[in-house]
């Protein structure tokens, strides 16, 4: 009993991480240009199709420098996404038409992705995959890495927005846009830097799930979700909140098998959603600020 | 311009009533019949995001309730199947409220995260309570709609049926948009602290809106049943959800003219555009990305006058200040 519950734990807090990723990679778009982008689930598709598609499959290079490649392509995708859409919907008369814009854009990636790979979902095999054992407790390669791998990234991004300039200038822009253009700071050069990084986060998490999931075009629907409801949980706009919210739901989520049926471990995501936003809709850290 | 205008609605009016006895390929019916379910829900969509600018992005998970609650009711407690109108109303009225309440309530852009949420696990539930729902087999032999021993269970009886459904919602639809409610949710829409200001309680009329959009969508749901006799949870997918959008935004955001007009363009569209095959939707979406930036108001805004009462169309207007934007953007 013991063992399936730190199994569970573990397994739960991998899954908990990737939420994270999600919520973390929203948040710092929708703090800096205002806009949900409604199309990052794709923007993780896009990238997991790239790297295992086109890098690993097709031109048959090792992991590691797959990784570097497509880390590289989604750069440059997440510029031009940036610079073309982003920054001319951001100034849109109203929001509607922007979040449109981002939903379009989506739909746009999944169709020249099913042109382009195909409509037939495949694996990458001898990736990622394999057990580590300690004593009683079996623990999937893939969970370990994505433990390790995320609270490194989300690290480097702390360590990133507090010392750097370019990090502390985005900040600004978070907090008041005005402010940050009369201190100096272009905007709109910053939107595309936050874009990008944004999209690099999305490639990190289309690698690390590409085990967890086949690779085919609706693959990140349901964590591009249940990234959104971690934000509601642990506070919308607010970054340690995300990434609370973000294991805590994938942690619940994983001991709502042992009560309910496996199939319905998608819908406690959304349940957990609706309660927080009746019950308290700042989240689990109380962050007020973003409540507009 | 007026008199223009009244013509050409009674000679459309008078193409539609005539269309069925002209042309007898079915399939066409068919077609038409779908035109007019997505038209009402589109106008449904329109309340809350066209009017209130609160982004729903859970049109399919309503419409595909209102279905499954009247296909269930008629096959599995064999009531008869007017009783399933009544019942949409009512899953479409409980379903606002239900989802309505707890992220409107907030200030915020949680309607957006909850209905996109709702509609996944909607299609999650459909499919897996088999014994309920017949799982991803979905739901057989699905009756056709009767009236006092009528029943219409040819495309061309159904054609007129929903042609006059159509037309009494579009009706209701558009006194609503030009009522005190329509008023509001467009203020709502331009600049909700000043329209708290003025004493009306912005929340519940928001929540009023997605009310109204979810009993519309619902009862799309149910007339899509019975017109189709058989319904499986796959259809009911995000792409739905946003097709729907996009019908709103093609046609026009916010006038009902512009929504019937999007929702006549999205689904005919694929029929006319089948020589694209696999590209159609791709270049479907890109040109719909195109209408997002340079004619965000829709096709209607090119017949609209602008609003300074200038010459030339808003169209002009519009690519102006759009090219303006990216020009300026791309400068920097």
């Amino acid at each position: 009993m013991m063992e399936s519950i730190l199994q569970l734990i573990v397994s739960g807090v991998a899954m908990g991480f990737i939420y994270a990723l999600v919520g973390i990679e929203y948040t710092l778009v929708w703090n800096s240009t205002g806009l949900l982008n409604f199309s990052h689930d794709k923007f993780i598709m896009l990238s997991a199709y790239i790297f295992a598609g086109t890098f690993v499959v097709k031109m048959g290079l090792p992991p590691a420098v797959g990784v570097i490649a497509s880390l590289l392509v989604m750069f440059i995708f997440g510029m031009l996404v940036a610079v073309g859409i982003f920054n001319p919907l951001r100034s849109m008369a109203s929001p509607i038409f922007a979040v449109m814009g981002t939903v379009v854009l989506g739909r746009i990636i999944s169709e020249m992705v099913r042109l382009i790979w195909g409509p037939i979902p495949f694996t990458l095999p001898n990736y990622l995959t394999g057990t580590y054992q300690l004593g009683n407790i079996i623990i999937g390669r893939v969970n370990v890495w994505i433990i390790v791998i995320s609270s490194l990234l989300v690290a480097a991004l702390q360590i990133f927005f507090k010392t750097t300039k370019t990090g502390k200038a985005m900040r600004c822009v978070q907090q008041n846009k005005k402010a940050a253009t009369l201190m100096g700071i272009d905007v709109s050069k910053n939107i595309v830097f936050t874009i990008v990084l944004s999209s690099l986060v999305c490639t990190v998490i289309g690698m690390l799930v590409i085990p967890l999931f086949t690779v085919d075009t609706s693959m990140a629907n349901m964590i591009g979700l249940k990234g959104f409801s971690s934000g509601v949980i642990g506070g919308f706009g607010y970054l340690p909140g995300v990434i609370a919210g973000g294991v805590f739901l994938g942690v619940l989520e994983n001991f709502s098998t042992i009560v309910l049926p496996a199939v319905y471990k998608d819908c406690v995501g959304f349940v957990l959603m609706i309660i927080f936003l009746l019950v308290r809709p700042s989240g689990i850290l109380g962050h007020r600020k973003n409540l507009r | 311009m007026k008199k223009i205008k009244i013509a050409l609605m009674v000679l459309v009016f008078v193409l539609l009533i005539a269309f069925p006895m002209l042309d007898g390929n079915l399939y066409h019916q068919q077609l038409m019949n779908q035109v007019f379910v997505n038209i009402i829900v589109v106008m449904g969509l329109n309340f809350i995001t066209g009017l209130t600018g609160q982004m729903n992005l859970g049109t399919a998970g309503i419409f595909a309730l209102g279905a499954y609650a009247s296909a269930l009711m008629c096959t599995k407690l064999h009531t008869p199947v007017w009783i399933g109108f009544p019942i949409a109303i009512l899953v479409g009225f409980l379903i606002g409220r239900g989802l309505g309440y707890p992220s409107l309530r907030v200030k915020g852009v949680y309607l957006s995260l909850t209905t996109i949420g709702f509609s996944e696990v909607v299609r999650l539930i459909l499919t897996n309570a088999i014994d309920f729902t017949g799982g991803s087999q979905g739901v057989q032999n699905i009756p056709f709609l009767n009236l006092f021993g009528f029943e219409f269970n040819t495309p061309f009886k159904i054609y007129y049926l929903y042609f006059g459904l159509a037309i009494i919602l579009a009706i209701a639809a558009a006194r609503v948009v030009s009522s005190k409610w329509g008023r509001v949710f467009k203020a709502i829409r331009d600049n909700s602290d000043a329209v708290e200001a003025c004493g009306i309680d912005v929340a519940n009329l928001k929540i009023l809106a997605f009310t109204m959009a979810a009993i519309y969508g619902c009862i799309g749901g149910f007339l899509y049943t019975h017109m189709m006799g058989y319904i499986n949870p796959t259809a009911f997918n995000q792409d739905l959800s946003v097709n729907y959008l996009v019908m709103m935004m093609i046609g026009g955001i916010g006038s009902v003219a512009g929504n019937i007009l999007g929702a006549v363009m999205v689904t005919l569209l694929p029929e006319i555009l089948r020589f694209m095959q696999n590209y159609y939707w791709l270049i479907f979406s890109i040109i719909t990305l195109i209408f997002a930036v340079f004619l965000p108001n829709g096709i209607v805004s090119l017949f609209k006058k602008s609003e300074r009462q200038e010459k030339h169309f808003n169209i002009f207007h519009s690519i102006k200040k759009a090219t303006e934007v990216w020009g300026g953007r791309l400068a920097k």
